[in-house]
């Protein structure tokens, strides 16, 4: 089993209300399953997601990742964890402006224990496998919103993550570029990638082989 | 990671070139400025310090104890010096000294070839207190004989050519006097007060009015140093000096203080009798104000960063989704922060080198950038500390945020925060309005200096000095000189009408207990009338009256001080003997304008008469020098005509207010341009944050100019408090600077309210253009970002 979420309830405090985010939620994630969140504005898609990703926390309950009890563990260690296993897609791409294509995609290495050259090869590696060699040294400001996206999963698979996280990803996007990063996801996941992915769109969540839906913070 | 790094801090240079740039001129300017200040200070600090033992380097001072008040002269008598040497053992030297001040200027000369340097008469251990670097020559036997001279390198050179064996050799004074060469000695530094090229023995002129004085207790006026040995109780010491002064005369109201000599430079200033600062006021005062110009451009540079840092919270975001740790943010920003502070440092040094010979000028030094261990060390901390207070704030501020928050985009400024960023405007702008409104009122009281009567022409007086064949026919040159058509009167005297002068004591029928201190002024026939002073009584001296040689005129503060009733024909008894009041003369000023009126007599003194003042026509400047110079050479064609005005030699008195005048003009630009620069900042960010605001309000139909105003009020507020706020402050410091005068303007609430529309005028303009720029974008831009 990839994760566990047990009994997840997530509040914030309104005018001395309670407003739940989450409440009561139960899920098991077993590898290579490509799951899809779905649910209206408000039923806390995205805020489920950052709390998987670990870039959110929760209030009650308790998340098991790899076997590992992330609601005990230290700031440092579920850094150290996240980074190692888990990749984030962003409905609107998050490339850094300033970086080349080559230079986005070699920036989460830096976070980690590699050698300038082992670097290289991986940045090389993966500009292959998505057919952007040519792209290279373009800024993202020259790419089109669906290179952009594909940059976007290029960088979060670059460290080989065994889960995918996104989060919208087609939403900038047009229907036929839209299609291809559907597909692309499909292939990562055959390839033995889990994947999660926030969606609104029926279409998309077909790609999957799990539809959860939320309603008000409960998953129905 | 650092490659990285650096590549991004370059392209994001490179993306906000404006705001950069900003943060440069801010940040160079505020170091360059503490790097001037600095080597001022440093230079201030050290002066007279080069002596080997300028810490057991002591001066007499005398306190005289007046009905009204004590008033201090940093002088003493001549034979002081002997007596504190015999009567003390832990006296190791004393020297008794008529300072180059006094003495002035004269001309030596060898065979052919003249040279006019400044001297002055030293007892004989002078050299062996103070360290000016004695080349040749013992230091022991330097001035003991009375025809010995000591001479500056310099002046060896230039007398001689060399430095080499000229021990022994002739010079000869003023054409009529031979001092044979006893020693040479490197020369003053800059950094010393006292600045001479030549020192005669205290022996060579014992008769001699008024260097008489360095060898009688009846007139003051020279100094005296003191050499003390290691170990020595200053404290007890002075309450030994001060008995012995009482026991020679008990009704002396002067007490002798020895006080430290190098302190003298920045602890000069005395009131009633206590030490109440001096330079060192200077040396304090624009210390702070670079620290407060280095503070402002560090505020600023805070505040850009901020602003710019919204347009990083992206890169903050997804860094922190890929795993990148706090400290990486705070060693990226604090990282950046000090390149940029060594950018601005190696920037700020370009500036410092260019401009140093210009500040010199104004400052009147000869600072240099030379890199010691002390100057290296200050750069290195200014850079380091500004690097650090700079990248502090995004560095712990931004990297704390969560990266959801971050990459949503929903950071709230909180209140604080925007508070805190408004009151440094405020701060700053309250500075740069007390630094304006200073500046107006400095160049008012130095207008009304300039334009102040005092109690005699000072235009158009030109005056040399009685050098050569005039000495011996002065009368002929003088009547020579009136016959020149652009020369309306002529006369001479012993003092050049500026500064210090001699004083004695008097005595008269009728006289209380009060010991009043007179100023002397010997002159000739015409002196009154040439220099247009006022006879408010009597009559001035006249060839038409046999008898002037011992006839007086007093000022009106001597005969208010004395208390007479009808001065004229009263008999006084001096140092001349017997003399009488024979007229009364205005009030005139000879010191600064810091200094009141004090008692004094003019007598005929045509014997002594060291100077001649000429009264030239206006306007005919060039004709009359160029006349006189013409007798001049008749009467001495082998001397150089060297002449002074004297309008200018009055100016000289205010040079230090001159100079802060100067600075203080220049630190208020600058800190109004840094200031606008960080109201400039504070723009920027301010519309960025409301960029949402903006596009809402014009969506819904407000002009651009309605938001133009909307903006600009915002901070025509915050500089209308900060006028509030420094408007009093700078009443206090202002008038308290003012009452350093004795004659002042008085303060009038426009040159306030003009320094705080200058600073608002200058506000508005830099806010203007930018919050019509952010006004005059389109909407759909700001709506869409959401």
């Amino acid at each position: 089993m990839l994760l566990h979420l047990k009994n997840i309830f997530k509040w914030v405090n309104s005018g001395g209300q309670r407003v739940f985010l989450l409440k009561d939620i139960n899920l098991e994630v077993e590898e290579g399953e490509f799951i899809s969140i779905m649910g209206p504005s408000g039923s806390g898609k995205s805020t489920l997601l950052n709390l998987i990703g670990m870039l959110d926390g929760f209030d009650e309950g308790e998340y098991t990742f790899l076997d590992e009890p992330v609601h005990t563990l230290k700031e440092k260690h579920r850094a150290n964890l996240y980074k190692e296993y888990i990749g984030f897609v962003f409905q609107s791409y998050h490339l850094l402006d300033d970086l080349t294509v080559k230079e986005n995609l070699e920036m989460p290495l830096l976070y980690k224990k590699y050698k300038g050259a082992e670097r290289k090869a991986m940045v090389a590696d993966m500009l292959d496998r998505f057919n952007i060699v040519g792209k290279k040294d373009l800024f993202p400001a020259q790419l089109s919103g669906g290179q952009q996206q594909l940059v976007g999963i290029a960088r979060a698979l670059i460290s080989s993550p065994k889960l995918i996280l996104a989060d919208e990803p087609t939403g900038n996007l047009n229907s036929k570029q839209g299609e291809e990063i559907m597909e692309l996801f499909k292939q990562l996941n055959n390839e033995g990638v889990t994947i999660i992915q926030v969606t609104h769109s029926e279409k998309n969540a077909a790609y999957g082989s799990r539809i959860i839906n939320l309603l008000d913070g409960r998953m129905i | 990671m650092l490659k990285h790094n650096i590549v991004l801090f370059l392209r994001n240079i490179k993306r906000n070139k404006s705001s950069f740039l900003i943060n440069m001129i801010g940040l160079s300017t505020g170091i360059a400025c503490t790097l001037l200040i600095s080597l001022w200070v440093m230079d201030e600090l050290g002066v007279d310090k080069f002596h080997e033992k300028h810490n057991r380097i002591y001066q007499v001072i005398e306190h005289l104890n007046f009905s009204d008040g004590v008033q201090t002269m940093i002088e003493t008598f001549g034979p002081m010096a002997e007596l504190l040497t015999e009567e003390f053992p832990e006296v190791e030297f004393a020297a008794e000294a008529i300072p180059p001040s006094w003495f002035g200027k004269h001309n030596l000369s060898i065979e052919k070839k003249s040279i006019k340097a400044v001297g002055q008469i030293v007892g004989k251990d002078y050299f062996n207190i103070f360290s000016y670097g004695l080349l040749s020559g013992n230091k022991d036997d330097l001035l003991n004989d009375p025809n010995s001279i000591v001479i500056s390198k310099e002046l060896a050179l230039g007398l001689f050519g060399t430095t080499e064996n000229i021990i022994g050799q002739v010079i000869t004074y003023e054409q009529d006097k031979r001092f044979m060469v006893s020693g040479i000695f490197e020369g003053t530094p800059a950094n010393s007060t006292v600045q001479f090229d030549f020192a005669l023995s205290s022996l060579a002129y014992k008769d001699v009015p008024p260097w008489t004085s360095l060898h009688s207790w009846n007139g003051s006026g020279p100094k005296v140093y003191v050499q003390l040995k290691e170990g020595a109780d200053i404290v007890a010491l002075n309450a030994k000096v001060d008995k012995l002064r009482k026991s020679t005369n008990p009704e002396s109201i002067r007490t002798a203080v020895l006080v430290p000599f190098a302190d003298h430079y920045l602890y000069g200033t005395y009131e009633n009798g206590k030490q109440i600062g001096g330079r060192i006021q200077y040396v304090k005062l624009f210390s702070i104000i670079a620290l407060i110009i280095l503070v402002i451009a560090c505020i600023n540079f805070m505040n850009l960063s901020t602003a710019r840092a919204t347009k990083r919270l992206k890169e903050i975001g997804v860094k922190k989704a890929v795993g990148a740790t706090r400290r990486i943010f705070i060693a990226q920003f604090l990282g950046e922060s000090l390149l940029m502070a060594f950018i601005a440092l190696i920037i700020s040094l370009t500036i410092v080198a260019l401009f140093l010979p210009q500040f010199n000028l104004i400052v009147g030094k000869q600072l240099s950038l030379i890199f010691d261990f002390n100057l290296v060390l200050i750069l290195l901390s200014i850079t380091i500390f500004t690097g650090l207070i700079a990248g502090s704030y995004p560095a712990i501020y931004l990297s704390g945020f969560n990266a959801i928050t971050v990459l949503k985009g929903k950071l709230n400024q909180s209140f604080g925060e925007l508070w805190t960023r408004k009151g440094l405007v405020i701060v700053q702008f309250a500075l740069s309005i007390i630094l304006i409104a200073s500046v107006l009122v400095v160049y008012m009281q130095m207008q009304y200096i300039q334009n102040q009567n005092l109690g005699y022409t000072q235009d158009n007086i030109v005056h040399f000095n009685i050098e050569g064949q005039i000495k011996n026919q002065k009368e002929a040159f003088i009547t020579e000189l009136k016959k020149l058509p652009s020369v309306q009167n002529a006369s001479s005297t012993t003092h050049s009408m500026v500064g210090h002068n001699w004083s004695v004591g008097l005595d008269w029928e009728g006289r209380d207990q009060r010991n009043i201190a007179f100023q002397v002024v010997g002159v000739d026939y015409d002196f009154i009338e040439t220099m247009n002073m006022d006879i408010m009584d009597g009559r001035g001296f006249s060839k038409e009256f046999g008898a002037d040689s011992l006839g007086l005129v007093f000022n009106e503060t001597a005969i208010r001080t004395m208390n007479v009733e009808n001065p004229i024909g009263k008999i006084i008894r001096g140092f001349f003997g017997q003399g009488t009041i024979i007229g009364v003369v205005e009030d005139f000023h000879f010191k600064s304008l810091h200094d009141k009126v004090e008692p004094l007599f003019l007598t005929m003194m045509p014997q002594a008469v060291k100077k001649i003042m000429v009264r030239i026509e206006a306007g005919k400047e060039e004709q009359a020098i160029a006349e006189i110079q013409q007798l001049y050479k008749t009467f001495n064609p082998s001397l150089p005509f060297e002449y002074e005005f004297l309008d200018k030699d009055f100016q000289e008195l205010y040079n230090s207010e001159q100079r802060v005048a100067t600075l203080s003009k220049y630190f208020a630009g600058l800190a109004i341009l840094i200031s606008c620069l960080g109201l400039f900042g504070l723009v920027i960010f301010s519309t960025e944050r409301r960029r949402k605001e903006i596009s809402i309000r014009k969506v819904l139909g407000q002009e651009a100019s309605q938001i133009t105003l909307m903006l600009s009020s915002e901070f025509a507020k915050l500089v209308l408090t900060s006028a509030i706020i420094a408007i009093p402050i700078a009443y206090m410091l202002i008038s308290n600077w003012l009452s350093t005068f004795s004659y002042h303007i008085s303060l009038n609430l426009w040159y306030f309210l003009s320094a705080g529309l200058i600073a608002m005028l200058i506000a508005m303009l830099t806010v203007g253009s930018q919050a019509i720029s952010a006004a005059n974008k389109n909407p759909v831009g700001g709506l869409r970002e959401e």
